[in-house]
């Protein structure tokens, strides 16, 4: 069950799920642009009080391992692991954050996504396009946040000025122009456990004037992956191995600039002079600068790939080691993200892929169940149970509980409550507030509840007498849980704070009473009844829309239309009109004598409708 | 070739039944393990499977099932893999493991042939309902799959005097152990259920659980298929 949230939206990770142990997941491109997407931990100032909590590809994570950037993987051009229960108690928000990397502009961008995903199942999803920025050159996508439990916001708010800029707003420090030796001052928080031995096998290809500054993220990347399991490793070791790459043609003086400076400027890194020769020796023997990189202690897979230049092996192992010296530089695996992956950290794949093992190994995931990526990648402390591979083998252990635990109600706690994606639980204790419901729609209730017939008003005399087929509600009063659903519908519980939403009236399935709603008619040629009729609710309240399948949100343009069948909901401050000159419906279905009714949306930028994959 | 298919390529067998995707599910059949299915729920197999529509045993037992028409259960008997669906919905598979469970008759899938198991009308419900709400309580060591319109939702009816309700036509499963009884919605004005006009509940009290679906849909399916 994926929530999919709007930008502004926001709910508590409990609701969402269980678990504590989330994937987060951003997928963000445009063509010919690169992003670095990181994580600032916050403290409750909403400052970035710790370097140590700003995790991007020179650090790939915190130190208690908390937050930890995975690499690209299902899909997504980045990831992280984070493990609510294991933030320490100054980081109260995780911001998510995208910044362009060289020129461009967010509204370049294509559709992207942020996701979260907690036990291989994929629990919420922000999306948004390049539409919703202009020249906006950072973003902060998303944040988790702790307010009386952790808690999930879809931001989608754009920065200016890039990488520096959010830095800047959260209080980060920029370090302008040190050189080398700041990593005493400007970069204490990353560098601590940085051993200057550790770089200098990786800083010798690239030349002499950097050694001690491109040490410092090298090795603070180092050490860190040495622990991440097994699978994790090769995302880890190669974001280890990422850093060496783009410190060598990076100029000193930004990776001295603290962790903002590298950023930014590493990344055209790729075209590095260096890599090519180097690239022949790792390929012949890859273990002899583990070695050297001795720093990191961990399994040996770790320091394996980490041995490896990026470029090093991104192309021997993608080209296959034959070909391993022809091309070099311009290798980028994965064509999508132009060259910069590399220091986007992982190319898992690559490293993994290298010669032996079965080329496919690092991939596998992405293929079926993309939420189960998250998982294979991130084995160890599964806190969440059921956290095996096997997605679909019954829960083992025998017993009608054990069999159907996964399908058991969840905790209560809040009035509505979606049970799984087509059932709601709506808590009358909670605030005694009546609750309007279609009827037929309770499924199940407990304690004492009454279901009394709602005369609908003038809602219902409208409704009723023009279509001739009434909205019937039932008032459901008392104390007690009723469970709603109908004919498995998706259902989407709606808060509404003091907003207002249009919605289909076929498309309500309850709501609170004290929301203020009022009927609108739209009147058109060829809409069956003569008119849409649609609720219009606004106040502090939840209305629950149900669709048939899974809804699309559509931002409105000067150019959207929508088949007035299939529309669901749109955001009140929308202006619809009705337009019926378009014929694509008699053609497509031949038969059909009536006229295509299409609905045209005016607004201005930020409405949205929502469609649904079915025409009632 | 495919790649997109190629992720829904059965899994390795490690139990009797398992769920291949959420709408099938995949029954590892032995000789002399039979299992008893609904007729027409079968979508594929491998292997030797020979099929025995309304075999005498289930007619025994299931006589009146359905206004006499006889059970709407096959016997599968063979060495093979069977794979079972019901027109796209959910299939939940439980192991029983000792354990016992009173299923809707359209809800009902498949079940080891070994298991105790029987036919019975729901009480207190008949004389509300046009035409009955059967159940089969099944219980016993051995493998049961239901079906639920939509992902099904477990309710625990808690132990004190609270009574649970439940719309007839979204109830898909129920333990064994609970009091059940119909209960008429007696204000004239409320219209529970569907809108027309019978508004009726079960009421189910004691200690398990309730396994509903969201949907109201109760149509048997495979029974229409004929």
């Amino acid at each position: 069950m994926t929530r999919e949230f709007q930008r502004g939206h926001k709910a508590r990770i409990s609701d969402l799920t269980r678990g504590t142990d989330l994937y987060v997941g951003v997928q963000i491109a445009g063509p010919g642009l690169t992003f670095d997407i990181s994580c600032f931990g916050l403290d409750a100032d909403e400052r970035l009080s710790d370097d140590r909590y700003f995790v991007f590809y020179n650090q790939p994570k915190s130190p208690e391992e908390a937050i930890q950037l995975l690499g690209p993987q299902a899909g997504d051009t980045e990831s992280f692991r984070v493990t609510l229960d294991r933030i320490p108690p100054h980081i109260r928000k995780l911001t998510f954050t995208a910044t362009i990397d060289g020129a461009g502009q967010m509204a370049q961008i294509g559709p992207g996504h942020l996701r979260i995903a907690a036990g291989g199942q994929e629990v919420a999803r922000y999306s948004f396009t390049g539409s919703e920025f202009t020249t906006e050159r950072a973003v902060m996508l998303g944040d988790i946040y702790y307010k009386d439990g952790w808690r999930f916001a879809a931001v989608g708010q754009g920065f200016d000025g890039g990488l520096e800029a959010l830095l800047k707003n959260f209080g980060g420090e920029v370090l302008e122009d040190e050189d080398s030796g700041s990593r005493s001052d400007g970069v204490p928080g990353f560098a601590p456990p940085a051993e200057d031995d550790a770089p200098p096998p990786f800083a010798v290809p690239s030349g002499p004037s950097t050694p001690a500054a491109p040490p410092a993220p090298a090795a603070a990347a180092g050490p860190a992956p040495a622990t991440p399991a097994p699978t994790g490793a090769a995302p880890a070791g190669s974001s280890q191995s990422a850093a060496p790459q783009e410190t060598p043609p990076a100029p000193p003086s930004p990776a001295s600039r603290a962790a903002p400076g590298p950023a930014p400027a590493a990344t055209p890194a790729p075209a590095a002079p260096a890599p090519p020769v180097y690239a022949a020796p790792t390929v012949a023997a890859p273990m002899p600068p583990a070695g050297d990189t001795a720093t990191p202690p961990p399994p040996s897979p770790a320091p394996a790939p980490a041995a490896y230049d990026p470029q090093a092996h991104a192309q021997p192992s993608f080209g296959g080691p034959p070909h391993a010296p022809a091309p070099a530089p311009s290798a980028p695996p994965p064509p999508g993200y132009g060259q910069p992956p590399a220091p986007q950290a992982p190319t898992p794949p690559p490293g993994y892929g290298q010669p032996t093992p079965p080329p496919g190994h690092g991939q596998q995931p992405p293929f079926g169940q993309v939420p189960g990526a998250p998982r294979t990648a991130v084995p160890q402390g599964l806190p969440q149970g059921d956290t095996q591979g096997v997605p679909d083998s019954p829960p083992q252990g025998a017993g009608v509980t054990a069999a159907l635990q996964k399908y058991k109600e969840t905790p209560t706690g809040q009035r509505w409550t979606l049970q799984n994606g087509t059932l709601v639980r709506v808590d009358l204790g909670t605030d005694g507030l009546p609750v309007l419901a279609k009827q037929g729609s309770m499924v199940l209730y407990q304690g004492k509840v009454d279901f009394s017939y709602k005369g609908a008003g003038v809602m219902g005399r409208i409704v009723g007498n023009v279509t001739g087929q009434e909205m019937q509600l039932m008032r459901c009063t008392g104390q007690g849980q009723v469970f709603l659903a109908e004919d498995a519908t998706h259902l989407h519980p709606v808060e509404l704070q003091g907003d207002a939403i249009c919605v289909s009236a076929d498309n309500v399935l309850a709501f609170d009473e004290s929301l203020h709603y009022e009927v609108r008619r739209i009147e058109g040629h060829g809409i069956p009844g003569g008119a849409l009729f649609t609720l219009q609710f606004q106040g502090t309240g939840t209305v629950v829309v149900k669709t048939h399948g899974t809804p699309v949100v559509l931002p409105v343009t000067p150019t959207t239309f929508v088949d007035s069948n299939a529309v669901v909901a749109w955001s009140a401050a929308a202006q619809v009109i009705v337009s019926s000159q378009v014929h694509t419906r008699r053609n497509a279905y031949p038969g059909h004598t009536g006229e295509g009714v299409n609905l045209q949306f005016r607004a201005a930028p930020g409405n949205f409708v929502v469609v649904q994959p079915y025409e009632v | 070739m495919n790649q997109p298919l190629a992720g829904c390529a059965p899994a390795p067998v490690t139990a009797r039944m398992e769920n291949h995707g959420s709408h099938m599910v995949k029954v590892a059949l032995q000789t002399g393990n039979d299992l008893f299915a609904r007729v027409g729920s079968m979508v594929a197999y491998e292997g030797f499977i020979q099929y025995e529509p309304n075999p005498p045993a289930v007619r025994q037992i299931a006589r009146d099932w359905m206004t006499g028409e006889g059970a709407p259960l096959m016997k599968c008997s063979g060495d093979g893999l069977l794979y079972l669906a019901d027109y796209g919905a959910d299939v939940v598979v439980i192991d029983l493991g000792g354990d016992g469970i009173s299923v809707n008759a359209t809800n009902l899938l498949a079940f080891d042939a070994h298991l105790q198991w029987g036919v019975e009308r729901v009480k207190g419900l008949a004389k509300f309902a046009g035409q009955g709400l059967w159940n089969t309580t099944i219980s016993g060591h051995g493998w049961v799959a239901l079906t639920s319109r939509g992902t099904p939702i477990v309710v625990d009816c808690g132990s004190g005097e609270d009574e649970t309700y439940v719309d007839p036509d979204a109830l898909v499963a129920w333990s064994p152990g609970l009091k059940v009884k119909g209960r008429r919605s007696f204000k004239a004005q409320s219209l529970i259920g569907r809108g027309s006009g019978e508004a009726f509940q079960l009421a189910f009290s004691g200690q398990g659980i309730v396994v509903v679906q969201p949907s109201e849909d109760s149509a048997d399916r495979l029974r229409f298929r004929g």
